[in-house]
């Protein structure tokens, strides 16, 4: 078995977001998004890749989509409506709301602007839309017996969600876009701590690593109130969602804490109608403004007001949020034309504009100058200052969310091919994880664990439910890493509690496989348990026995307790740290038992004659393989040993 | 019907081959929880009870619920918990049946009574922890094992081994343990233990569930600590470090609970490499630590992994969704700060964006960051930061304001913009929540003095704005001028005000302020020290005595600074403390300060008399300040300020005899002031008209310390004596003016005899005599030309305001106090000296003298009532020993002893005052002048000897 990635877009690019799992037979499609780049052929992933003869509802489980972004939802209607596509698609209810908002808009710009062919209709995003089954958070969806499915928050826009998805033992992970440092109105990503085969994740930023977002927040409200203290005006050109509502947050909380009395305006539109949106989506919002729910809603603005075509002109300070974002036209262009002249006025940009729109003149240098056509010029005189929130996680967050979750792979997409390059070497060498970078139409093929079902027996079971710890004590050799602060360094005493290892696997052909406690073992084959034991009979010196008396060699009983006496004295001087007992007929260190031996021809001897009139007295050992080390030193010893010397007096008399 | 009951539950419970009905461990329970049940019934339940536990045959089920029943007893009948537990432990051979009934038992049973009783031996709470299948069994042993009297060696064990459990709460309750461990941590002296439960920790923070992570840092940190502190020299730092990096690695966990943990355990870690510290702010591999590591011990590859471990950990803890993770990273980072300038210096940045946080308690965290910093002087306030610094200041919680208020109290500011663009801020805050307005003058005070130089700037640039604008009013009403006008006061007070000169006027604005200004330095001055100094800087310039200013400043800033000092350092020592062991490198800068304040402390008792004489000189100034009141009929106050004055005086301490001598001087000058005043309300204002009683009372206790004043002191100067007789003249004057008690000659006399006095002194030097006195003298002349009664001229008191408002009176020569000490060795009421009545009796007496010459007269007083006074003279030539000090032990003859059973005597000392009228007086061989009394009198107890 195994996990087969087919990337239809966004591979080594950002764009057209499409990637197609198959997961132990399951096949699932990751978004299936539209790249805004291209208008030709190249705008849409090249579904024909799934399959060949266009049938796509048998050879796709289900689809899900992550955001409402266009180039992760945009080719959906083209799939479901002109395709063909049936099948079930999942997105999280945020989605589900705000993403025929997005094509709606895409479609009108594309027709009413562009006056481009339409590639899909009204109708189309409204019977796609019907399709769609929506995923709540945490949600575990069975999508049939064997596909499961969960949506974890994501932040980076309202309702992005990463997507969980398990066949049997295999699971994944796409994390769509997400952003792992939070917003002011949405929260960070989030996800449990998984047994994961695969990760996808994007990595837009697969470089960068991006400093705190509060200076750049500190330098905005400080050009904003520093405008409007003297006076000024301040027009913010937002795009209708994300943006807007997290700079107006930060301005209404700053101004409620200024206790500043300048309005702020919001101007007609979207951004109203997306805010009614925010409102009801509290729960997808950030932790502060989900607590701040219980009192007020956060995006009930206190002190933003809706912005009348009068008061363009109208005097006094006042902040205006406008659309679109990049002032390419409508009615931010308007106000700015009005504004731009006065140098008490501010306009923030965005961080990125597309080429060709007044925001990215205002960005290339500080012009006095914009040409609008031939008969609009206008004078540029105001403070221009430039922000940048990106709602995409920096390098590092990929990172910490790779060694959250330690999956077995990782595949990127979603980033420029050079810089997921440098990742992906960071990801192998500092998290050791394999990792991927498929092209578009590339096949990324991923070993998948394995699991075979067995049964257990009941002692297994039993003994798996009792506790049954052992402490080892490791050798010290291995912790001259100290100094690099290893996390890995191991302790010297270390907790071992593996019942599993008592287990043993029988796999017979024909049957079914089950695993064993290793007593049922001995049971089910009719076996005895057999332990190896090994002896040997050593000799020790005796000098002076004679004098007991005992000429004709046969050791009396208590001469035998004597001799074994002797020994278990001299052997507890010799290993003064270990517990040897003494059990009468036999002394006994851990498996290791000695016993004087009387027999003339010991099988264990090795010594053939033995010479009585030296005084020699035998001792027979036996020792199990565990204690061999110890066997060996204890006999060495003994063999050394010359009891004579200090031999009790007690028949000397 | 209690009999009823249990005879037929304990037959149920007998029949051994029946399990008993429901129906009947009910009822038994009703009568195990009734409390009603006598004891005996509960005996015999027990008893039952116990039997059946014995019994073999019983099924799982009645086990069950008989050790349910018998744990209700015990907890019903606490007394009978030890026996109930004892049974259940002897019944333990069947526990491998029901372990999980047991252990439940057991463990509920140790939960309500104390642990003496409950011991369980640790051989069978192994076996129990072993045979225990059940988690929730496990759980309840692991979590009562301290409880139940286990060794500590054995819990260790069991704890440690039971980490490996599969059931997370079961690895959770272990790590508790481990946690509760480590604080009786007898049995650790083997390092290999806490290093393996350590190392067992760490292994546990990539748990799977978020509970036991958090519990393994709380290990981390603890045991970790305890390995830290088996380390020695550069060990400690690594091993410091290698927790710290630990713990480090947790801060990006999924989990908000892990997470806050995580950041309260790097607060715990104390001393980290500076290095490390700056990574940890830094989301960037710091490419300084990269060269430091060149030469160093790993592959540039190696630390590069390790070092992006810890990257930017608090950055990442301040930027958290979670206010509570971002409040513990607040206050952990706060501990760290003050260690390093470099690390205080970037993290101040941090703390600064943490001002714009939404939650108002991450704001209250770093701004309290703050306030710890500028404490330990690390707060080096930048341009950059100043908009959101300011900003809290206008915040519109009160608290935020406070607190960043207190940081301005502290902060010291690097040039002239950004102490400008603070003022500007404080002025903000001013206008817009006047309710700040003392909080804001305090603070003022405080910045105007730690940068004297640079308030005074800017008091000259807003100085327009203080004059008066409209027909000479001043605007003196806004809160903004005033705020001005305490910078201005604030300013000369200052060490590093280089000859910038604050026009003296502004003082004199400034007291018209005096309560609003006074009220908001109350912490720092109280109002009369603030009157004395605004009226010493406003008054003296205009005299053109710059240089006298000068001299008296520094009192006034050596008591304003000594006492902030004190102020300021409590709040910071105070989370020190809480804080527990700082690290070394801490400890110099507390000790630092001490050093400072011991050194000051040194100096000022090197020039104590003058230090003494001078602070004495300014409460002689407030003094007249007071009498004012008295002239403007608030006499209520001008006590209560010279009631001030006094318990100033008492705490200006001192060691040698010459300063005490002024200090007394002053404090028996304040008396006589005070009886002055009260006088002052009768006989002229004629408020209180409570009869001459009341009156002659004052008069008599004036006279009393006036008699004092003139003749305990020596070493007035000519013009001090002066002044002294003036007073007594004026007392006399106002006794005479008093209808009822007017023209008594003896008080004519006085005068007389002070007036010429006077004038034989006034001959001697060229002083002018004041109006007063020659009014006296006027009067004196009238009335006694007159001859009659009816001289009691009012116009003698328009002088008499006169001369208290235009004499200032101060102490300039060294006065000496002429003072005693008595003292009866080993003699109070239970040991009183033996007498046999009829014979005299000897009293040993020690005493000591300070300042007396030969020529006083000295008498020894020995009271018994008003009627019967002893007295003994006290030859001075006879008894010997220098001027200055006399000390000898003198046995004082006593004879008319009582015939009584006990009595005591009342002993003083009295000097006779030279220049008095001699009275004849009645008791024969007495002192024949009046006496001073040179201390209080001593009472001396005396008992018959008792025979046999």
């Amino acid at each position: 078995m195994a996990i087969e990635c087919l990337v239809l877009g966004a591979g080594q690019e950002v764009g057209k977001s499409c990637v197609v799992v198959t997961i132990n037979g399951k096949r699932i499609m990751f978004d299936c998004g539209m790249h805004m780049g291209y208008d030709d052929h190249r705008r849409y992933p090249d579904f024909s890749l799934i399959s060949k003869s266009r049938d796509f509802d048998h050879s796709l489980d289900c689809v899900i989509i992550t955001h409402f972004h266009l180039d992760h939802v945009g080719a959906l209607p083209y799939f479901t409506e002109v395709c063909g596509y049936n099948g079930p698609i999942y997105m999280t209810y945020p989605t589900k709301a705000l993403a025929p908002l997005m094509l709606e808009d895409f479609r009108k710009v594309l027709v009413d602007r562009r006056g481009e062919e339409e590639q899909f209709t009204s109708l189309h995003i409204s019977q796609c839309m019907q399709k769609v089954i929506a995923i709540d958070l945490k949600q575990t969806l069975q999508v049939d017996d064997d596909l499961q499915i969960r949506a974890y928050y994501a932040g980076h826009v309202l309702g992005a969600a990463m997507f969980y998805a398990k066949v049997g033992e295999s699971a994944m992970v796409y994390t769509g876009d997400y952003n792992m440092t939070p917003d002011r109105h949405l929260g960070a990503a989030q996800i449990d701590r998984l047994e994961l085969d695969l990760l996808i994740t994007e990595s837009t930023y697969a470089t960068t690593i991006r400093d705190s977002k509060y200076a750049r927040e500190r330098e905005f409200l400080k050009a904003v109130h520093e405008c409007v203290a003297g006076g000024g005006k301040v027009l913010i050109p937002t795009f209708a969602l994300g943006r807007a509502q997290e700079l107006c947050i930060l301005l209404d909380d700053y101004w409620e804490r200024m206790n500043l009395k300048v309005p702020i305006y919001f101007s007609a539109g979207l951004t109203i109608q997306a805010n009614m949106y925010y409102k009801i989506l509290i729960s997808w919002t950030s932790q502060k403004i989900k607590e701040t729910y219980a009192t007020r809603n956060a995006f009930d603005f206190k002190h933003v007001h809706n912005f009348d075509r009068s008061l363009i002109n109208a005097p006094g300070p006042c902040v205006l949020f406008a659309t679109p974002g990049m002032i390419s036209g409508g009615f931010s262009l308007e106000v700015f034309k009005q504004w731009a002249p006065c140098e008490m006025n501010l306009i923030t940009l965005p961080g990125y504009c597309v080429a060709g729109t007044v925001g990215h003149k205002l960005m290339s240098g500080k012009p006095t100058k914009i040409v609008l056509d031939k008969d609009t010029q206008i004078d540029v005189r105001c403070q221009i200052h430039q922000l940048s929130f990106s709602p995409h996680t920096d390098s590092k967050g990929i990172m910490d969310l790779a060694r959250f979750l330690s999956p077995k792979n990782v595949i990127l997409v979603h980033g420029e091919k050079p810089k997921m390059v440098s990742l992906k070497e960071r990801i192998q060498s500092e998290l050791r994880i394999p990792c991927y970078l498929p092209a578009n139409c590339d096949t990324v093929h991923i070993p998948s664990t394995t699991y075979v079902k067995a049964h257990a027996s009941n002692a297994f079971i039993r003994s798996c439910l009792n506790p049954n710890f052992r402490f080892l004590k490791r050798s010290t050799e291995e912790n001259s890493d100290q100094v690099l602060r290893n996390t890995n360094s191991t302790a010297p005493l270390q907790v071992n509690d593996e019942r599993v290892a008592e287990g043993i696997l029988i796999m017979e052909k024909g049957k079914k496989t089950r695993v064993v406690h290793q007593d049922d073992l001995l049971l089910m084959l009719r076996q005895k348990k057999h332990d190896i034991q090994f002896g040997y009979c050593c000799a020790a010196q005796l000098d002076n026995l004679e004098e007991t008396g005992n000429r004709d060699g046969a050791l009396s009983h208590s001469d035998k307790c004597s001799c074994l006496q002797l020994l278990f004295k001299e052997l507890s001087n010799y290993f003064s740290g270990v517990n040897i007992q003494d059990l009468g007929e036999h002394l006994q260190v851990e498996s290791f038992q000695v016993s004087v031996c009387l027999k003339d021809n010991c099988p264990y001897r090795i010594i053939d004659s033995p010479r009585k009139e030296a005084a020699t007295i035998f001792f027979c050992c036996s020792w199990s393989a565990a204690d061999e080390k110890l066997a060996r030193e204890i006999i060495s010893a003994i063999e050394r040993f010359n009891l004579s010397d200090n031999l009790p007096c007690k028949n000397s008399k | 019907m209690e009999h009823h009951l249990l005879h037929i539950c304990l037959q149920s419970l007998k029949d051994n081959n029946n399990p008993p009905s429901l129906q009947a461990l009910a009822s038994l329970r009703s009568l195990i929880i009734n409390p009603n049940t006598s004891d005996s019934t509960i005996y015999s339940i027990l008893k039952t009870l116990t039997h059946s536990l014995q019994l073999s045959t019983n099924s799982l089920t009645t086990h069950h619920h008989i050790l349910k029943l018998l744990t209700d007893l015990a907890s019903h009948r606490t007394h009978l918990s030890s026996q109930i537990l004892n049974s259940i432990h002897s019944s333990s051979l069947l526990f491998t049946e029901s372990t999980q009934i047991a252990a439940e038992s057991l463990t509920s049973l140790a939960s309500f009574s104390n642990s003496d009783q409950n011991k369980i031996d640790d051989q069978l709470f192994m076996s129990l922890c072993f045979a225990a299948t059940s988690a929730s069994a496990r759980l309840r042993l692991l979590r009562n094992g301290e409880r139940l009297g286990i060794g500590t060696h054995m819990l260790f064990t069991v704890f440690l081994g039971f980490t490996k459990d599969p059931y997370p709460y079961v690895r959770k309750a272990s790590l508790d343990g481990l946690l509760g461990l480590c604080k009786s941590c007898d049995l650790f002296e083997d390092i290999s233990v806490t290093e393996g439960c350590y190392y067992r920790a760490v292994e546990l923070l990539q748990d799977n569930e978020h509970s036991v992570r958090s519990a393994a840092i709380r290990v981390v940190c603890e045991w970790g600590q305890m390995l830290i502190a088996a380390k020695e020299g550069n060990d400690k730092i690594a091993q410091s470090n290698q927790v710290f990096v630990q713990i480090c690695s947790m801060v990006r966990d999924m989990s908000v609970e892990v997470r806050v943990e995580a950041f309260n355990a790097l607060g715990k870690i104390k001393l980290v490499s500076e290095d490390i510290l700056l990574q940890t702010i830094s989301k960037k591999v710091l490419a300084i630590l990269k060269e430091k590591n060149s030469h160093g011990q790993c592959t540039a590859e190696r630390f590069e992994i390790l070092a992006s471990s810890y990257a930017g950990a608090f950055m990442h803890g301040l930027e958290d969704e979670f206010h509570e993770v971002r409040k513990s990273a607040c206050n952990s980072l706060r501990i760290h700060t003050i260690l390093y300038a470099e690390f205080a210096r970037r993290s101040l940045s941090l703390l600064m964006d943490m001002l714009n946080d939404d939650s108002m308690a991450v704001r209250l965290e770093a701004l309290e960051a703050l306030h710890h910093m500028a404490t330990f002087d690390c707060l080096n306030v930048q341009e950059i930061h100043m908009h959101m610094f300011l900003g809290s200041l206008l915040d519109s919680c009160d608290l935020i304001r406070s607190t960043a208020r207190k940081i301005f109290k502290l902060v010291k500011l690097p040039d002239l913009k950004l102490f400008r663009l603070s003022i500007h801020g404080l002025l903000q805050n001013l206008e817009r929540y006047s309710k700040d307005e003392a909080d804001v003058f305090s603070v003022l005070f405080f910045m105007g003095r730690s940068h004297g130089n640079f308030a005074a700037r800017i008091v000259k640039e807003v100085s327009q704005e203080i004059e008066p604008v409209l027909e000479g009013q001043l605007g003196l009403d806004s809160a903004r001028v005033a705020a001005f006008l305490v910078l201005a006061i604030s300013a000369p007070l200052s060490q590093n005000q280089n000859g910038q000169i604050i026009p003296p006027r502004l003082f004199s604005y400034a007291v018209t302020l005096l309560g609003r200004i006074s009220c908001a330095l109350s912490e720092v001055v109280d109002q009369d020290t603030l009157l004395a100094y605004l009226s010493q800087c406003s008054r003296s310039s205009t005299l053109g005595a710059e240089v006298e200013v000068e001299s008296l400043l520094p009192v006034v800033d050596d008591v304003v600074l000594t006492r902030t000092k004190k102020d300021v350092n409590n709040p910071a020592e105070a989370p020190m403390l809480q804080t527990g062991n700082e690290t070394s490198k801490v400890q110099p800068v507390t000790s630092c300060e001490l050093e400072y304040i011991a050194t000051s402390i040194v100096e000022c008792q090197a020039d104590e008399l003058d230090e003494v004489m001078k602070s004495v000189n300014l409460i002689l100034a407030r003094v007249r300040d007071a009498w004012l009141l008295v002239q403007s009929r608030c006499t209520n106050v001008a006590l209560r300020a010279l009631r001030d004055c006094k318990r100033e005086l008492a705490m200006l301490t001192s060691a040698s005899l010459e300063s005490s001598g002024a200090m007394a001087f002053t404090l028996q000058y304040l008396q006589v002031m005070k009886l002055f005043a009260k006088i002052w309300e009768h006989a002229v204002w004629k408020i209180r008209s409570n009869g001459t009683g009341g009156l002659e009372y004052l008069f008599g206790k004036l006279d009393m310390r006036l008699r004092e004043l003139r003749y305990r002191y020596i070493g007035f100067s000519k013009e001090e004596e002066l002044y002294v007789l003036e007073l007594i003249a004026v007392a006399c004057m106002l006794r005479l003016s008093k209808v009822e008690i007017s023209c008594s000659p003896t008080t004519m006399k006085k005068l007389s005899a002070i007036i010429s006095h006077i004038e034989i002194l006034n001959d001697k030097g060229s002083i002018e005599p004041s109006n007063i006195l020659m009014d006296a003298k006027k009067t004196v002349h009238e009335i006694e030309s007159s001859k009659a009664g009816i001289s009691c001229s009012l116009f003698l008191i328009t002088n008499l305001d006169d001369f208290f408002t235009l004499k200032q009176f101060s102490l300039c020569s060294r006065v000496r106090h002429i003072n005693a000490e008595l003292n009866v060795p080993g003699n109070d009421s239970e040991n009183p000296l033996r007498f046999v009545s009829g014979l005299p009796v000897a009293i040993p007496l020690d005493i000591t003298l300070y300042n007396v010459s030969s020529e006083n007269r000295l008498w020894l007083t020995m009271r018994m009532s008003e009627e019967s006074t002893q007295f003994v003279f006290l030859d001075l030539n006879i008894l010997g020993g220098c001027n200055e000090v006399r000390k000898f032990t003198f046995m004082a003859p006593f004879y008319r002893t009582l015939k009584a059973c006990s009595f005591s005597l009342w002993i003083s000392i009295g000097m006779e005052c030279a220049l008095e009228d001699c009275h004849i007086l009645k008791h024969c061989g007495g002192p024949r002048r009046d006496l001073v009394y040179l201390f209080q009198e001593k009472e001396v107890h005396l008992c018959l000897v008792r025979r046999g």
